[in-house]
């Protein structure tokens, strides 16, 4: 009973545990470039002046707001080879499990950056706009060059938000049988006949946790650098 | 029809299914909200004052629960509690099965320990909006420190946190969809179990859900009826 939990177990598992944190981070960031383009898009129909248009990004929000991950995981598991089979004959029961792992994650995302990305658009001034277009700039110039920086820099706090939230909830690809580093982590409990359980979940929350600080940090950073020298009304 | 797609009449009577594991999904959040409202305050209280030992633990804790997956702390707590429990109990040679304990009891405490910390959170950037001249306009006036947060400073700051309050119960009966961790038999538990029998999974989670979303847009109506009835007391507050 004394060696039930057993701290230097931790530290033989964390190398075991390691070479699968790769495998977490790239799904993420697969989900956060997919996710991102998704956003966007999702963000311009719901500024669109088209009822029918903000009626699809406002639903498709709400829809991706009130779906629990794991929910929305099995769907796109079940779904989405069922759907393509049924429709198009595509069979789609091979593909790696990762792939609807980065379809689910991206649809999530989109819909995170999606009021993001309204938000830091809509809290640039308008005058900036015009200011922008009255100095000659196209309209495409005054978005590229006065809109989007500014915009980003507003949007870097929620961003790292949502990667962080992304990563999280990545977490649960392997309930759909994904070997990423929870995966690993289920699969040494296995292993060892399901001792040092406690040990193996403390070294993930560990992972996780440090994940999570340094995301935090590094965007913390990152946005201080970029508002250097912007004259705002920010002091709260 | 040959639908070999969707098994419609399985769709049907697993909608149902679904739908008798929503008394266990909300009584674990309602159960959870109640336990971590008033953790959160106190803690995010805390925070504000700057209270020396409670304020570290408290950074703690937030940091912790904000920096891990739900499900990895369904998975920690899950496994200390039972070890930790037993320990005690076989200190005190009380004879009680901590192995057979209703899941629901874990349910209680892990989700109260996640909302908890977000709750911290909510209150406190609520509480900062709240200026500190209406807590010494509330003493002038001769109210006592309960009274003055309860009558002047609490109603203000629900205002504003209300919308961030119901984004957290909107995640938390979210989260209760992980009940499956710990076998508590709520929405996706139930409906997976009845899809098992024919492999009818996609049917079982459109089932579940088209249960999360009305639970969800349910809950976002009466927050926003709740939401409006507050802002009563917002008039004062912004002014």
């Amino acid at each position: 009973m004394e060696k039930y939990f057993d701290i230097n177990y931790l530290w033989t598992a964390l190398p075991q545990l390691l070479p699968y944190l790769w495998i977490t981070l790239f799904v993420a960031a697969l989900a956060v470039i997919f996710g991102s383009l998704l956003g966007l898009l999702i963000a311009v129909f719901k500024l669109s002046k088209n009822r029918f248009l903000r009626f699809i990004a406002n639903s498709y929000i709400t829809i991706m707001r009130c779906t629990p991950s794991i929910v929305l995981l099995f769907l796109v598991y079940y779904g989405v080879p069922a759907f393509s089979d049924y429709f198009f004959g595509i069979y789609l029961q091979d593909v790696s499990t990762g792939v609807f792992v980065v379809i689910t994650f991206s649809l999530q995302f989109a819909a995170m950056m999606a009021e993001v990305i309204r938000s830091a658009y809509l809290s640039v001034d308008k005058g900036q706009y015009e200011a922008a277009v009255s100095v000659g700039l196209t309209p495409f110039q005054a978005y590229r060059r006065i809109i989007f920086p500014q915009a980003v820099v507003i949007a870097l706090p929620n961003f790292g938000n949502g990667l962080i939230s992304v990563l999280q909830e990545g977490a649960l690809a392997y309930t759909i049988g994904f070997i990423d580093i929870v995966g690993k982590a289920n699969l040494i409990i296995a292993n060892n006949y399901n001792t040092h359980t406690l040990e193996i979940y403390i070294a993930l929350a560990v992972f996780y946790w440090i994940l999570s600080i340094a995301i935090e940090k590094f965007f913390g950073k990152l946005e201080k650098v970029f508002s250097k020298g912007q004259r705002s009304l920010k002091t709260s | 029809m040959d639908s070999s797609l969707i098994n419609v009449e399985f769709l049907i009577d697993t909608f149902f299914v679904a739908l008798s594991g929503v008394p266990i999904a909300l009584l674990v959040t309602v159960v959870a909200l109640a336990i971590a409202l008033p953790i959160g305050f106190f803690l995010a209280l805390t925070r504000i004052n700057e209270i020396p030992v409670l304020n570290g633990f408290t950074k703690v804790y937030v940091s912790f629960v904000r920096g891990t997956p739900i499900i990895i702390q369904i998975f920690v707590l899950y496994s200390i509690l039972p070890l930790i429990l037993s320990r005690i109990f076989e200190q005190y040679n009380i004879d009680f099965p901590i192995y057979d304990v209703n899941p629901l009891w874990y349910a209680f405490i892990i989700f109260s320990f996640n909302t908890g910390a977000t709750l911290v959170e909510v209150f406190r950037s609520a509480l900062k909006t709240v200026s500190a001249g209406q807590l010494e306009a509330a003493y002038s006036v001769g109210l006592s420190t309960a009274q003055a947060y309860r009558r002047i400073v609490i109603p203000q700051m629900l205002v504003s946190a209300m919308p961030n309050l119901c984004t957290a119960t909107i995640n938390l009966i979210k989260a209760t969809s992980l009940g499956y961790a710990i076998s508590l038999q709520e929405i996706t538990l139930k409906a997976k179990v009845a899809a098992n029998v024919g492999y009818n999974y996609l049917e079982a989670y459109i089932d579940i859900f088209i249960v999360y979303l009305i639970l969800c847009i349910t809950v976002e109506y009466l927050f926003k009826v709740a939401e409006k009835r507050l802002s009563r007391y917002k008039a004062l507050a912004t002014a």
